[in-house]
């Protein structure tokens, strides 16, 4: 009986993506999200096993390689690592620069280790619960991801909502699949748009040209910094972790529940683990000052937060942070659903999951931890040189959705456009896009729900679980509004004391 | 008001109107909270005045160039295939991202016979050499070796 799928294949996919998602993530204003998206048409090419070491790949390598500019220049590579560097930099700033990254590397192997443990022993379980769900606890369960991203994303808790809603009602453009009439499609677009928007080319558009355009609106800026690395006065030693057993398991457990919480993303796991380590510590005041204790909490949280995301889209089909929802992407177009059934109906790409995230974080270590010192010449590419390619993926890989469709191309830029205005005027694009995913489900569960009842609302409170679930939405909304009151608040008696 | 009129004819119209209906809800609150924080402000609700869409010194070049360029770049392959508009096309952002100033250094390379020593005339041709390399490891990668449908 076959267990998972491996073979030479499978690990060199896996080093692949560990590799481009470390220089990814190595460069700021690119994203594991941009690299899994970019990348995402291969799975055609492969079946979604295959595929899976690849994105996976990506995931961890693009997490773990924003350590390297946070900690040599003080600029985080991806939003996960704002922390790194309140205590990487000084350390590079006083030589111990090489030190520094190997501490922050063997962090995240261990960080994603632990995620990946909770991830193993969790998500089976989580589905077992949430098989017994209804369509009505289903569609309660979808309404709760939404309040909870546009809560806990940045900005406006109301924008937020809004995004997600937002991208729900985009999503529901095209036939409708129980009467297979169509809505909301004008006549000039009646055949490319029967299926509505295809989620490749709209989360390309979303998390690529989005980033292309911010950055080329400031003038694509580089980062005029260059790290010294010839000069170390203190060497890297694995007695350095010495004494941060309890720091290590607490900020790749952080880091987890961070990830299970949908879109809460990478910047909260990292902050949150920060202050708790120097909350608990009995030298507070040497954090910011290159001390480890500072680095290892920030790295050991981030990766911690890969397992804890894939947690809620392998048991409930709801994605965890933005990546998930462009890995969602994948097992779409395969035609795989994610959720509560994912794990029972296909054993094999469970473990092959857990196979795929164990070995990208043991690759990851081993690709960086030994030439880190060559690695982090990465940091050194010019991003005005990388764009022009990234633009060309980006077209090869919506035309590729439909299998040749120029539709698509424009259908990226679209979005593209969109996502673009959508940050101008402080609308979530996240949020937008985990509306856009899961608004199908989300219609399909209401429908199936009233269809039930001979048409009565009141069916969304008869049962017990989705009464709880009612509550957890009041809840997560009570909280964000007073959450958003609050650093209201502080913002403006800061701003008095000024 | 607590109940729902399904018909299966119709079911594909109970769903887009409440989120309508959601969106729309969503948009008043938006808009009593901007109403509330320009009274306590002393700000007009409209403030088109010194409102500004774009970043400060934003970069017009840049932005509306590669917004053109994509427009252009879509068609252009169904016009000259895939390989020579993606070719064309990737010089023309490289020059664009790099910088439009270097595009100057053409005459003065050829009037003095320096092209390799001349640093924006370089920067062009290393623009060119990074377009033809990418595009056809792209083409051969994705076209040939994976069979993915190009453009």
């Amino acid at each position: 009986m076959e267990m998972f799928t491996f073979g030479i294949t499978q690990l060199l996919m896996s080093l692949t993506g560990v590799v481009v998602g470390i220089i990814f993530g190595a460069l700021p204003g690119m994203t594991a999200t941009m690299a899994i998206a970019i990348f995402l048409p291969l799975t055609y090419a492969y079946n979604l096993n295959t595929s899976l070491y690849l994105l996976l790949g990506l995931y961890v390598g693009g997490i773990s390689g924003g350590l390297i500019p946070a900690i040599l220049i003080n600029i985080p590579g991806t939003p996960s690592s704002i922390c790194t560097g309140f205590d990487g930099f000084p350390m590079t700033k006083r030589g111990e620069g090489l030190r520094a990254l190997r501490i922050g590397i063997t962090a995240s192997l261990v960080g994603g280790m632990i995620s990946l443990a909770f991830l193993w022993f969790f998500t089976p379980p989580l589905a077992k619960v949430a098989i017994n769900f209804s369509a009505i606890e289903k569609f309660l369960i979808i309404v709760f991801a939404l309040t909870i991203i546009a809560a806990l994303s940045k900005g406006s808790l109301v924008k937020g909502i809004f995004a997600g809603f937002f991208g729900v009602l985009i999503s529901l453009i095209g036939q409708f699949a129980d009467n297979n009439k169509m809505r909301m499609v004008p006549d000039m677009f009646k055949v490319d748009l029967r299926m509505g928007f295809q989620l490749l080319p709209v989360l390309i558009g979303l998390f690529a040209l989005v980033q292309i355009f911010q950055e080329a609106e400031t003038g694509m800026k580089e980062a005029h910094q260059t790290a010294d690395l010839s000069k170390q006065s203190k060497k890297f030693s694995f007695k350095d972790f010495k004494g941060q057993g309890f720091n290590l398991l607490r900020s790749g457990i952080i880091g987890t529940f961070i990830g299970v919480l949908p879109g809460v993303g990478g910047s909260a796991a990292s902050l949150l683990s920060y202050s708790q380590a120097k909350s608990q510590s009995k030298h507070p005041e040497k954090f910011g000052t290159g001390c480890i204790d500072g680095l290892v909490a920030s790295e050991g949280a981030n990766n911690g937060l890969t397992g804890g995301a894939l947690i809620p889209l392998l048991s409930l089909g709801i994605p965890g942070d933005s990546t998930t929802a462009v890995l969602i992407g994948a097992f779409m177009l395969q035609g795989i659903q994610v959720g509560p059934l994912f794990i029972t109906n296909n054993p094999i790409i469970w473990k092959t999951i857990l196979l795929a995230m164990g070995l990208a974080n043991i690759l990851m270590f081993i690709v960086m931890f030994y030439p880190i010192k060559h690695i982090v010449k990465v940091i050194n590419f010019p991003k005005a040189r990388i764009f022009p390619v990234i633009i060309l993926l980006c077209t090869v890989g919506s035309y590729a959705t439909q299998n040749g469709n120029m539709f698509d191309v424009w259908t990226m830029l679209f979005f593209g456009v969109l996502g673009y205005i959508m940050t101008k005027f402080g609308f979530s694009v996240p949020s937008f896009l985990i509306g856009f995913i899961l608004g199908r489900d989300l219609e399909k569960y209401f429908v199936d729900s009233i269809k039930g009842a001979g048409g009565s609302l009141s069916t969304f409170f008869s049962r017990p679980i989705g009464n709880i679930i009612w509550v957890l939405i009041a809840i997560s909304l009570g909280w964000a509004f007073y959450d958003e009151y609050r650093t209201k608040k502080r913002a403006r008696l800061a701003k008095e004391k000024k | 008001m607590f109940r729902v009129n399904y018909k299966p004819s119709t079911s594909h119209w109970i769903f887009p109107p409440i989120i309508l209906w959601v969106l729309g809800i969503l948009l008043v609150i938006m808009a009593i909270q901007r109403l509330i924080k320009c009274k306590k402000q002393g700000k007009p609700f409209f403030a088109f005045k010194n409102y500004s869409f774009f970043v400060a010194n934003w970069d017009k070049v840049r932005l509306i160039g590669s917004l053109v360029l994509m427009v252009l770049y879509f068609p252009a392959m169904n016009l000259l295939g895939f390989l020579p508009a993606s070719i064309l096309f990737l010089f023309l952002f490289n020059v664009l991202f790099v910088g439009i100033e270097q595009l100057a250094s053409i005459p003065v390379a050829f009037k003095t016979r320096k092209f390799w020593s001349n640093r924006d005339f370089r920067s062009l041709l290393n623009s060119l050499i990074i377009s033809v390399v990418s595009s056809t490891l792209i083409w051969l990668i994705f076209g040939k070796l994976f069979k993915i449908t190009l453009p």
